[in-house]
C-alpha cells in the first residue's frame, strides 16, 4: 500500500501543495477529485517524482516488509514501485503498440533495453488484461484516443508494480470509452491487488468506481473517506463554486452529483 | 544486435587501417632527394654537384644532393620564376592559376583555389614541390607526410626579397647563372624608372581598384601591399596608403574626397572596364572620371610576386607619367 | 532481432568504401587495382608504375578513406542522438553550435602564425576542438534552468549563441584577408591533410563519443514519450540527456575539427534511416552511424572525381546530392507516421 505524509511541494516560492497526507490500501482505488489547479496532476508527478518534494514522505509499505520512503530512490528503484498512466497527450507516432508497452519493463531491464522472453510474456498479459492485443502491431499514430488510453495502461500494468497512478485517464475519452476504461481499471485493482490513486475531474465516474475518494482543493485535502462521505453537498458546493444537487444513484449504491439548484 | 554492428564496423575500420600502412614519415627537417647521387665523375652538364642546403620560408631546412629536375609549382608566382629563369623545362606541373607563360600552360594542373590534388602531384613523381605564400602549411605538411620534397617561397615584402627567390630558384634548378642575369635585367629596367622618375616633382594620386562588387564600398590596395610600393616607386601616390590592411574597403565618401587624379582597375579580369566605372552612381563628379584617366590594368602584374613584377611597374609608370614613359 | 537493415547498411558502407580506395584523380586500371592487391596479400614488393598506384592508394586514399569514414559515422550517429534529444526533425549536429564554435576557433587559429611543426599544425583543429566543446558547455549552462535543462532552452541558447560565434567568425574573416580563402575552405568542409595523422588524433574521441551513443538507444526511445514519463519509466532523465549530449558533441566536434562543417549528413541520414527501418533508437543509432559514414565516403567520391583534378568542397556536394535524395526517399515512403 501507499501511504503519503506530510508531502508539500512548492514551485519556487508558490506553495502548490500543502501538507499532504493520503493512504491508499492494496486492492483500492482512490480517486483524488477537486477543481482545475487544485493540484491534482501537481500531486501525481510529485509521488511519481517527477517534481521534487519539499517536505514530507511518501512510503510504499508491503506485507512482511520495511516500509521504504521512494522519495529515496533513484527514478529506476520508484518505478519498480509505481507506475504512472499519463493523459493520453502527444505521442510518438512512430513507435507500435507492442514496442510501446515492451518500454514499460525498463525498470527490470538492464540499461541498454534488453529484452527477454519474460519481458515479453508479461507485455501480452498486460495487453490482454486491457483487451488490446490485437492493436499491438499498429503505429501509436494510428490509434484512436480510447485505445491509445488503454494501451497506456497496458505499458504501465507491464511495469509490475504494486501502485498504479492515473493522472486523469479519461479527460479525452468519450462516454463508452470512459466507463470501460474505469470498468477495466477497476476489475484490475482487485484482480491484481494494486494500489490505485487516479485523479478525476468526472464526479460521477468517481463515485461509481472508487472505493475511496480524497477532495482536493487549493493544494489541500479538504476530505477524504468513502463517496457517501466526500460527494456532499456542501463538501462539493463549496470546493467548486457552484450550486449542486446530491441524490441517491437510482441503480447503484453510490451518489449522484448534479449541477444545478433544485 | 548493436554489439553486432559494432563488431563488423570494427572489422571494417581494422581492415581500412591495417591494409599495408607504409609507415609514413613524421615530420622530417631534411628530406631525401628522390633522384640517388650521382658520382661527380660521369657528370657532362656544367651543372653543379655539390649538395645544395637551404632554408625556406617555413624556417625548414631543405638538402638537395643535386639541382632539381622535375618541380611542381603550386603558385602562380613560382611558375613565373621557373621559367623566368630558364627553368621552364624542368617543370613538370603547377596549379591551376598558372597561366603565365603561354607554355606553362601545356602542363598538367594538380588543383587550386578550391583545393589541391594530391594524387595528382604524386603520380608527377616530382622530386621538389615548390609552394609560396598562397599554399597553405597544413598543404606543406601533407605533402611532407607523402615523402616529397617542399620548398616553401615566402612572399616577397620588397623588391630585393622578390631578387632572393629569383636567387633561391636559381640555385633549386641549377640555372644560378640566368636568374643572375634576370636579376641584374631587372634592376636595369627599375634603375631606368627610378633615374626617370626622380626629376618629376609631380606625384599624381593613385586609386588602384581591386574589387568593386559593391561601388559604394569598394576595396583597394592599402600600405605594405606591393601594388603599394610599386605605386610609389613608379611615382604615384597611393590613396590606400592612409587606410588600414592590404585589402582595404574604402567608401565612396572618402574616394570623392580624395578626388585621385588617376583610377586603375585591377579588378579589369573581373568585366570592369572604363565605361562601367563611369556609369556607377555617385562616380560621375570624380576627376579621374571626367577626364577620361581610367585605365583597366593587368592585376597579375602586380600581385604575383616574381619577375613580372618589374613589367607592372614599368606599365603603372606609363600609365602615371606619360609623357616621360614612352 | 532484423538483421537485414544491418546487412544492407554495411553492404552500402562496403561499397562506398571500396569506391572511395578505387577513385581517384589518378586512374588506377582495375586490372592494376587487382594486381596490387594480390601483391599486399603476397608481402611482394612492387615495382613501377604500381609502385606509384601502391603508394597512392595506402598513404593518400585509405587514410582519407579512413577518415573521411569516421566523421560521416560521427556526422550520422549524432545526428540521430540530436533528433532524439530534441525530438525534432530538424535537429542536427551543429543544433546547439558545436559548428560555429569550431569555426571560431579555427579562425582565431588561422590569424596567427605559427611555427611550423607538430603543435604549430595542430593549432587550427585543436582550436576548433576546443571551441567546439566550449560552446556547447557555455550552452549548456545558458540553458540550465535549476536543475533542469529543458530542451526548448537548449535550442535557443544554442541558436542565438551559434549566431554571434558566426558574426564573429566573419568579422575576424573579413579583418585577416589573407587567410580567407584558407577560412573559407575550412568552413566549407573536406579532408584535405593527408597521412593517418588526423585519422589517429580524432580516434579516441571518436570511440568514447560513438560508443556512449550507441549504447544510448533505449535511454533515446523513453525521452521520445517526454521528460516526464521517461523518468516515471525508470530513466534518470538529466543525466542521461547530459550525457548522451556530451557524449553526441564530442564525437562531432572532433569530426568537425579536421574536416570543416560539412551539412546535411547529420540531419538527413538519421530521416532516411528512419523512413526504412523505424524509429527505434537502439537500432536508428547504429544504422546513421554506418549510413553517415557510407554517404559521407560517397559525397567524397564525388567531390573529388566531378571536377578532376580539382576538389569541390565536400560541403556542397552534400547539400546539392543529400537534399533531392532525402525527398525522393521522402516521396516514395509508404507510411506517413514515420517520425
Amino acid at each position: 500500500m501507499l501511504k503519503i505524509e506530510g508531502l508539500t511541494v512548492s514551485y519556487g516560492p508558490r506553495r502548490v501543495l500543502h501538507n499532504i497526507s493520503l493512504e491508499i490500501n492494496s486492492g483500492e482505488v482512490l480517486a483524488l477529485i477537486g477543481p482545475n489547479g487544485a493540484g491534482k496532476s501537481t500531486l501525481v508527478r510529485a509521488v511519481s517524482g517527477v517534481i521534487p518534494a519539499e517536505n514530507g514522505s511518501i512510503c510504499r509499505n508491503d506485507l512482511n516488509r520495511p516500509s521504504v520512503d521512494l522519495i529515496s530512490l533513484s527514478p529506476m528503484q520508484r518505478a519498480r514501485s509505481l507506475a504512472v498512466v499519463p493523459q493520453a497527450g502527444s505521442m510518438p507516432p512512430a513507435f507500435t503498440v507492442w514496442e510501446t508497452v515492451l518500454m514499460g519493463r525498463t525498470p527490470h531491464l538492464n540499461f541498454l533495453g534488453q529484452v527477454s522472453a519474460k519481458d515479453e510474456v508479461i507485455a501480452r498479459l498486460a495487453l490482454q488484461k486491457v483487451d488490446a492485443l490485437d492493436l499491438s502491431e499498429r503505429r501509436v499514430g494510428e490509434l484512436s484516443g480510447g485505445e491509445w488510453q488503454r494501451v497506456l495502461l497496458a505499458r504501465a500494468l507491464a511495469q509490475s508494480t504494486p501502485i498504479l497512478l492515473l493522472d486523469e485517464p479519461t479527460s479525452n475519452l468519450d462516454l463508452h470509452y470512459q466507463v470501460s476504461f474505469m470498468e477495466t481499471l477497476s476489475s484490475l485493482t482487485r484482480q491484481d491487488n494494486l494500489a490505485v490513486l487516479v485523479a478525476l475531474h468526472d464526479l460521477n465516474l468517481a463515485a461509481r468506481y472508487a472505493d475511496r475518494v480524497a477532495l482536493l482543493v487549493d493544494g489541500e485535502i479538504k476530505a477524504k473517506g468513502t463517496p457517501g462521505q466526500v460527494l456532499t453537498q456542501e463538501l462539493i458546493s463549496t470546493a467548486y463554486h457552484l450550486p449542486v444537487q446530491v441524490i441517491p444513484h437510482p441503480f447503484a449504491d453510490v451518489p449522484l452529483v448534479l449541477p444545478g439548484k433544485k | 544486435m548493436f554489439r553486432k554492428s559494432i563488431f563488423a564496423l570494427l572489422i571494417l575500420l581494422l581492415l581500412a587501417a591495417c591494409g599495408p600502412t607504409r609507415t609514413s614519415t613524421p615530420v622530417k627537417v631534411t628530406t631525401e632527394p628522390a633522384a640517388t647521387v650521382i658520382p661527380s665523375a660521369t657528370f657532362t652538364t656544367t651543372r653543379s654537384t655539390t649538395s645544395i642546403t637551404l632554408t625556406d620560408g617555413l624556417n625548414r631546412t631543405v638538402t638537395l644532393a643535386s639541382p632539381v629536375q622535375r618541380v611542381v609549382s603550386l603558385a602562380p608566382s613560382n611558375t613565373e620564376i621557373l621559367f623566368g629563369i630558364g627553368a621552364g623545362a624542368q617543370v613538370v606541373g603547377r596549379d591551376e592559376s598558372s597561366d603565365y607563360p603561354a607554355e606553362a600552360l601545356s602542363l598538367p594542373t594538380s588543383g587550386g583555389y578550391s583545393g589541391f590534388n594530391l594524387e595528382a602531384i604524386v603520380a608527377l613523381h616530382p622530386d621538389l614541390v615548390l609552394v609560396g605564400g598562397i599554399n597553405t602549411p597544413e598543404m606543406v605538411a601533407s605533402l611532407e607526410k607523402l615523402g616529397l620534397t617542399v620548398y616553401f617561397l615566402p612572399n616577397p615584402a620588397t623588391l630585393e626579397e622578390m631578387y632572393t627567390n629569383l636567387e633561391t630558384v636559381g640555385t633549386l634548378t641549377g640555372h644560378t647563372a640566368e636568374a643572375t642575369a634576370l636579376e641584374d635585367s631587372l634592376k636595369v629596367r627599375v634603375a631606368t624608372v627610378d633615374e626617370k622618375i626622380l626629376p618629376i616633382s609631380y606625384r599624381p594620386t593613385v586609386y588602384y581598384e581591386l574589387d568593386a562588387t559593391d561601388p559604394t564600398k569598394p576595396y583597394t590596395t592599402g600600405p605594405g601591399s606591393f601594388v603599394d610600393l610599386l605605386i610609389a616607386r613608379a611615382g604615384g601616390l597611393n590613396i590606400g596608403a592612409q587606410l588600414k590592411g592590404e585589402w582595404a574597403q574604402i567608401s565612396l565618401e572618402q574616394l570623392v574626397v580624395a578626388n585621385p587624379a588617376i583610377i586603375i582597375l585591377g579588378d579589369a579580369a573581373y568585366g570592369e572596364t572604363p565605361e562601367k566605372v563611369a556609369q556607377r552612381p555617385g562616380w560621375g563628379t570624380l576627376t579621374a572620371i571626367q577626364t577620361g584617366q581610367v585605365f583597366p590594368f593587368d592585376d597579375n602584374l602586380v600581385s604575383r610576386p616574381g619577375p613580372r613584377l618589374v613589367d607592372g611597374l614599368e606599365a603603372l609608370a606609363k600609365l602615371l607619367h606619360p609623357g616621360v614613359f614612352k | 532481432m532484423k538483421i537485414r537493415p544491418y546487412l544492407y547498411t554495411l553492404l552500402f558502407l562496403i561499397v562506398a568504401v571500396f569506391l572511395s580506395i578505387a577513385i581517384g584523380s589518378v586512374f588506377i586500371p582495375p586490372a592494376e587495382l587487382g594486381r596490387i592487391l594480390i601483391g599486399w596479400l603476397k608481402g611482394a614488393a612492387f615495382s613501377e608504375p604500381l609502385k606509384t598506384f601502391a603508394f597512392i592508394l595506402t598513404d593518400i586514399r585509405l587514410p582519407r578513406t579512413a577518415l573521411v569514414l569516421l566523421t560521416g559515422a560521427a556526422l550520422g550517429g549524432s545526428g540521430a542522438a540530436y533528433q532524439g534529444l530534441f525530438r525534432n526533425p530538424l535537429a542536427d549536429p551543429y543544433l546547439i553550435g558545436v559548428a560555429s564554435g569550431a569555426g571560431l576557433g579555427a579562425v582565431l587559429a588561422m590569424s596567427v602564425k605559427w611555427p611550423y611543426s607538430f603543435w604549430g599544425l595542430m593549432a587550427v583543429p585543436g582550436a576548433a576542438f576546443i571551441c567546439a566543446l566550449l560552446t556547447v558547455f557555455l550552452v549548456y549552462s545558458l540553458a540550465r534552468v535549476g536543475k533542469t535543462v529543458p530542451t526548448t532552452n537548449l535550442i535557443l541558447a544554442g541558436v542565438a549563441f551559434g549566431s554571434f560565434a558566426t558574426a564573429l567568425t566573419t568579422y575576424l574573416m573579413l579583418r585577416s584577408t589573407g587567410e580567407l580563402h584558407r577560412a573559407i575552405a575550412w568552413l566549407n568542409g573536406g579532408a584535405s591533410q593527408a597521412g593517418w595523422g588526423p585519422v589517429l588524433t580524432v580516434l579516441p574521441y571518436l570511440a568514447i563519443g560513438l560508443g556512449i551513443l550507441l549504447l544510448s538507444g533505449h535511454a533515446l526511445n523513453l525521452m521520445q514519450f517526454g521528460d516526464d514519463q521517461a523518468q516515471q519509466m525508470g530513466l534518470p532523465v538529466m543525466r542521461a540527456r547530459t550525457l548522451i549530449l556530451l557524449a553526441a558533441s564530442l564525437a562531432t566536434a572532433a569530426a568537425v575539427s579536421f574536416s570543416g562543417v560539412i551539412g546535411f549528413i547529420g540531419l538527413i541520414v538519421p530521416h532516411v534511416m528512419r523512413l526504412w527501418f523505424g524509429a527505434d533508437y537502439r537500432r536508428l543509432l547504429p544504422l546513421s552511424l554506418i549510413g553517415g559514414a557510407g554517404a559521407l565516403l560517397l559525397a567524397d567520391v564525388i567531390a573529388r572525381s566531378v571536377m578532376s583534378p580539382q576538389e569541390l568542397p565536400v560541403g556542397i556536394v552534400t547539400a546539392l546530392v543529400g537534399a533531392p535524395f532525402f525527398l525522393w526517399v521522402l516521396r516514395r515512403a509508404k507510411n506517413q507516421g514515420y517520425w
